[in-house]
């Protein structure tokens, strides 16, 4: 089983981890499986915290449960 | 006899004087690949309908001479058209035909670009990039001229040609006979169905041609007259009123648009058509009476087969279609069929006009098919050594066309060769080839503008 994770079908809500240790909801999908549309919830700089920001489908390493 | 060209345009392959028209400006490809900087780089071109992207994110992928290019409807409901290539490495940003996107992602390298063509999404952005790329530069390549006429969009690749409206000239009304409703409501026409699209083996000019106005050809529908493909089973069309009118071939030379038509008497009663379905034929019954009651020239017009120059072509009638022919080589040529209804008419009525509509034109078209075989075949059997030392004659009607024309009370614009009685006449081609002539030499749009130093010359006097 592959290790990558696929992003086109994630729903709006669910919450990935980036590759660089921040935490991010999505807040809309375009379904490319490229981009995410997602609000930052952690962060290494505090400043995009609550930051909207699109997301690249090889920064998400992990979707939370 | 002189040995073919082998090189592209040149004065005199369009002799006009003569009326022949050398093979090489068909089936020479140094020609076809200057045709597509100075003609379909520098035309109004025909791209598709607002009915195909009702809302916010809805593109259709259409074509632009030989180029992809997406019509869409960004976030604020602003209509674009924007060539389809990422700008960081070429690759088609859409590939789907139709649809709702809220961005168009590039699948090489990921760029992302949004319904307004901004550059939204460039992968590692930070850390690449180290943030320095202007993002602001490197959107989506939009067309300088865009219109939406009528519902119809219309765009054009060079900024300094003129407005759509002024590139249409008088030809205008003859697209209002497709995109105003049957019953002369401005405006009425929506798109039924999808677009029709296939590949022909001929070069574009011998369907714009044909589109033109070739009445001479209708030989080669004799049998789909005998099989009685049109509406109420008989013939190809319901056509009655036109044994009333006068049959004309209209030719607007500064623009090289041209087209077919019938200008009714002023009086005329509608007569019945559509008699195989009651609800059909009491639709266009009435709208026939409501046409005749506007005031305006075209509620006693009737639109026949005609050509926006350079690739779009009229139908408005029976059936109610656009046609856009886009170049794919010079041997090749990708035919793209749009189809009209009324969008107030009954499901009954927009039910019935789709299977007439599929049983006369498209590549399953009765009509559609004859036209292709001959096309086909011209075209084949004009690209040899030997055949293209012999030019095609247009000489039909030279020297017959008039302008002032007037019947009834009833002015029309251009030259018009009345074939009521002549039957045919190759007024229209010329006037195509002449147009086209006209881009191949012209540098610029001051120069294609005659109509421009017309009006200024007699301004001067």
């Amino acid at each position: 089983m592959s290790g990558t994770v696929n992003i086109r079908g994630l729903p709006v809500g669910a919450r990935v981890v980036l590759a660089n240790g921040a935490e991010a909801e999505i807040v809309s999908n375009p379904a490319d499986g490229v981009w995410l549309f997602a609000r930052y919830l952690t962060a290494e700089d505090p400043s995009l915290v609550g930051e909207e920001e699109m997301i690249f489908a090889q920064d998400v390493i992990e979707v939370r449960t | 006899m002189p040995m073919n060209g082998t090189h592209g345009y040149r004065p005199g392959l369009v002799d006009l004087g003569s009326g022949q028209i050398s093979r090489e400006i068909f089936v020479n490809e140094d020609i076809y690949a200057q045709e597509q900087e100075r003609v379909f780089a520098r035309s109004w071109l025909f791209v598709g309908h607002e009915s195909q992207i009702p809302n916010p994110g809805d593109f259709f992928t259409s074509r632009m001479g030989e180029e992809s290019v997406i019509l869409c409807r960004d976030r604020a409901s602003k209509v674009h058209v924007f060539l389809n290539s990422c700008r960081h490495r070429g690759m088609k940003v859409c590939r789907y035909d139709e649809g709702n996107t809220t961005v168009f992602t590039c699948p090489y390298h990921g760029w992302s670009f949004g319904t307004d063509g901004a550059l939204a999404g460039v992968p590692f952005f930070r850390e690449a990039y180290r943030s320095a790329l202007d993002k602001a530069k490197w959107g989506l390549i939009e067309v300088p001229g865009l219109c939406v006429y009528k519902g119809t969009v219309w765009a054009n690749w060079d900024a300094s040609a003129p407005s759509f409206d002024e590139y249409l000239g008088e030809f205008r009304r003859f697209l209002d006979l497709i995109l105003d409703g049957w019953d002369g409501r401005e405006g009425q026409a929506e798109l039924l169905g999808g677009v029709q699209k296939w590949v022909i083996p001929c070069n574009w000019k011998f369907p714009a041609e044909n589109f033109s106005g070739d009445t001479y050809h209708n030989i080669s529908h004799r049998s789909v007259d005998l099989v009685g493909a049109g509406p109420s089973g008989q013939s190809r069309r319901d056509y009655s009123e036109l044994n009333a009118a006068r049959k004309l071939h209209v030719a607007i030379p500064d623009r090289g648009h041209q087209t077919i038509t019938y200008m009714l008497p002023k009086d005329y009663e509608p007569r019945p058509a559509y008699q195989n379905s009651p609800e059909v034929a009491e639709y266009f019954r009435h709208c026939e009476e409501e046409r005749r009651k506007r005031p305006g020239a075209n509620s006693r017009m009737i639109g026949a087969p005609g050509e926006i120059f350079p690739n779009t072509a009229l139908l408005p009638r029976q059936p109610r279609t656009l046609a856009v022919w886009h170049p794919v080589n010079a041997h090749t040529t990708e035919v793209w069929r749009f189809y009209f209804v009324d969008r107030d008419a009954p499901k009954a009525v927009k039910n019935f006009l789709r299977d007439y509509y599929i049983r006369y034109s498209g590549p399953a078209g009765m009509t559609e098919q004859d036209d292709m075989e001959n096309w086909n075949y011209a075209h084949a059997a004009s690209r040899g050594t030997i055949a293209r030392r012999y030019p095609y004659t247009y000489e039909m009607g030279m020297g017959h066309a008039v302008e002032n024309y007037e019947w009834d009370g009833l002015r029309m614009p251009g030259r018009v060769v009345d074939l009521t009685k002549a039957q045919a006449s190759e007024e229209p081609m010329r006037n195509l080839y002449r147009r086209w002539a006209e881009f191949m030499e012209a540098d610029n749009w001051d120069q294609l503008m005659t109509w421009r130093r017309q009006a200024q010359a007699q301004a001067a006097q």
